[in-house]
């Protein structure tokens, strides 16, 4: 009897080691897997962007690590920075070269003395409330993207030091006036700067402005706005919101709480924008100053000669002639 | 010479906090109020796979930081690590965008909330300024490395979960760690 009962509990733990072994095993390796997770889970999480808790209070301390293509830095250095050096001093260079072998544009008929009303002083005053804190923001901010390549190696480490914490501070402050006269110009001046068919023919000719070849002596038409001012302003409006908008989330971080790598898109953005927008300045700054004889005299006191307005902008002036809003000087 | 790095062994951190304190105790001549240069990240929380990570600067060979600040007021010192000059330092926040860890933090100064001189991690180095000076150390606070010492945070680590010191031993004896656990669901690591 004994030894009967010694056989079956034998018996009796094999089977109920046989069934139950493979879920107890099985119970294991789930433990394994959800509970005790291997370095290799733990760094591919973390590289993924795991966020956790922590007790700091610094900004983005709760992500061990923000992960980002960082290509992002290699652009910034090796491709916008250049570029916007070659955006103003490469663009300066190939203006002087243009007007020494071309020529200026003359007024033919030289200057008429009778001064045509065509900005109201306050058009002037907005262009200025933008146009000077923009000049300043292209050289702080050439300083800031370009300036640890190209100015530093050859100054000393105090001046160097002073220049960029200044082009910091005036960048800062030159940007809320900039982005005023921005949008006071971008909303106030586009019913003029809509694009028209002989836009067509006046790009076709390059505005007249080439002296020689089959460009010599041509005067497309133009109206209160001729095609290359149009292109300026349109490019003007877009890549000013753009650099508008991404200056606002790098002046701001504490409003707009963008994240780390926005911020950096932000960054790209922003130098993309102020390369077209240099570029596009420096030839605005060079037509109305040294090219077009007499057209600076509009944003000095809104009135340009009459010779001036049928010379460049002929349908403009017959248009303002026809209607009866054509308004002389005093 | 040596090439510094730190290294946190997840399973050995407990989330104790002492790197934090030891860190913020040992540099808090050149802290200003809310700036911590160290933190402990806890993922998973409560929750299976539980695992905990004291972060501070990695003192990267090819550091996005050093690439991407304006004022090129980074550096690289002989034993390997990333250091910055605060006279140079602008304030614009770009290391804190390109660094992975979120090591470079910044006082908030001005109006707005304007950032002041970033701050972060020397790897108890101090700075550009004369060894064991007061400026070094009202600027980057202490400068154990010139005394032959590692960083406050790793000698303090009770667990021994954060390392310290050149990037060969460091990596041997976690090595020699991950061999001796082992790892059942890992061919490594």
């Amino acid at each position: 009897m004994n030894n009967l009962f010694k056989r079956f509990s034998v018996i009796l733990a094999l089977v109920v080691a046989t069934v139950f072994a493979p879920v107890s095993m099985a119970h294991d390796d789930a433990t394994d897997h959800t509970h005790a997770a291997t370095e290799g889970q733990i760094w591919a999480q973390l590289k993924a962007g795991a966020t956790g808790e922590t007790t700091s209070h610094g900004q983005f301390h709760n992500q061990p690590i923000n992960t980002y293509d960082l290509r992002v830095l290699e652009l910034r250095s090796d491709l916008l920075a250049p570029a916007l050096m070659a955006a103003l001093f490469g663009m300066i260079i190939i203006f002087v070269v243009f007007i020494k072998i071309n020529g200026i544009s003359k007024l033919h008929g030289g200057f008429s003395g009778k001064m045509v009303y065509r900005w109201s002083k306050f058009d002037v005053s907005i262009h200025w409330l933008g146009a000077i804190p923009c000049l300043l923001l292209i050289l702080t901010g050439l300083t800031l993207l370009a300036g640890r390549f190209f100015f530093q190696p050859y100054i000393g480490e105090g001046f160097w030091a002073a220049l960029v914490y200044g082009a910091k501070q005036v960048h800062d402050i030159m940007a809320i006036p900039f982005m005023i006269g921005w949008a006071l110009m971008t909303l106030l001046w586009a019913k003029n700067q809509l694009p028209k068919m002989y836009d067509l023919k006046w790009m076709m000719v390059v505005g007249g402005y080439i002296n020689f070849g089959p460009f010599k002596g041509k005067h497309p038409d133009a109206g209160f706005a001729n095609a290359g001012e149009k292109l300026w302003f349109w490019a003007f409006a877009v890549f000013g919101l753009v650099i508008s908008a991404s200056g606002m989330l790098l002046l701001f971080p504490n409003l707009f709480e963008p994240s780390r790598t926005l911020s950096l898109i932000a960054l790209i953005l922003h130098s993309v924008s102020a390369i077209i927008i240099t570029a596009f300045s420096i030839v605005h700054i060079f037509m109305a100053t040294v090219m077009s004889e007499g057209g600076m005299e509009c944003m000095v006191s809104g009135y340009c000669d009459e010779n001036w307005a049928s010379q460049h902008h002929n349908l403009w002036f017959d248009e303002i002639k026809e209607n009866g809003t054509l308004k002389y000087k005093d | 010479m040596a090439t510094m790095k730190f290294l946190c062994d997840t399973k050995r951190c407990i989330e104790c906090n002492g790197c934090v304190t030891a860190c913020k105790n040992e540099n808090d001549s050149a802290l200003e109020w809310g700036i911590q240069r160290r933190r402990v990240v806890t993922i998973n929380d409560g929750q299976p796979g539980e695992a905990s990570i004291s972060v501070a600067c990695m003192h990267c060979t090819d550091a996005p930081c050093e690439a991407v600040c304006p004022a090129n007021c980074f550096y690289k010192t002989e034993d390997g690590l990333t250091l910055h000059n605060k006279d140079t330092c602008i304030g614009c926040g770009y290391c804190l965008y390109a660094c992975p860890f979120g090591a470079p933090q910044f006082p908030k100064q001005g109006a707005f909330g304007s950032r002041g001189k970033m701050d972060k991690c020397t790897f108890c180095a101090g700075g550009p300024e004369e060894n064991h000076s007061d400026a070094e150390r009202q600027k980057y606070g202490a400068n154990r490395l010139a005394e032959g010492k590692l960083p406050m945070c790793a000698e303090l680590c009770a667990t021994k979960a954060l390392l310290a010191g050149d990037a060969e031993v460091v990596s041997s004896i976690f090595r020699e760690r991950v061999a001796y656990r082992g790892s059942k669901n890992a061919i490594w690591g």
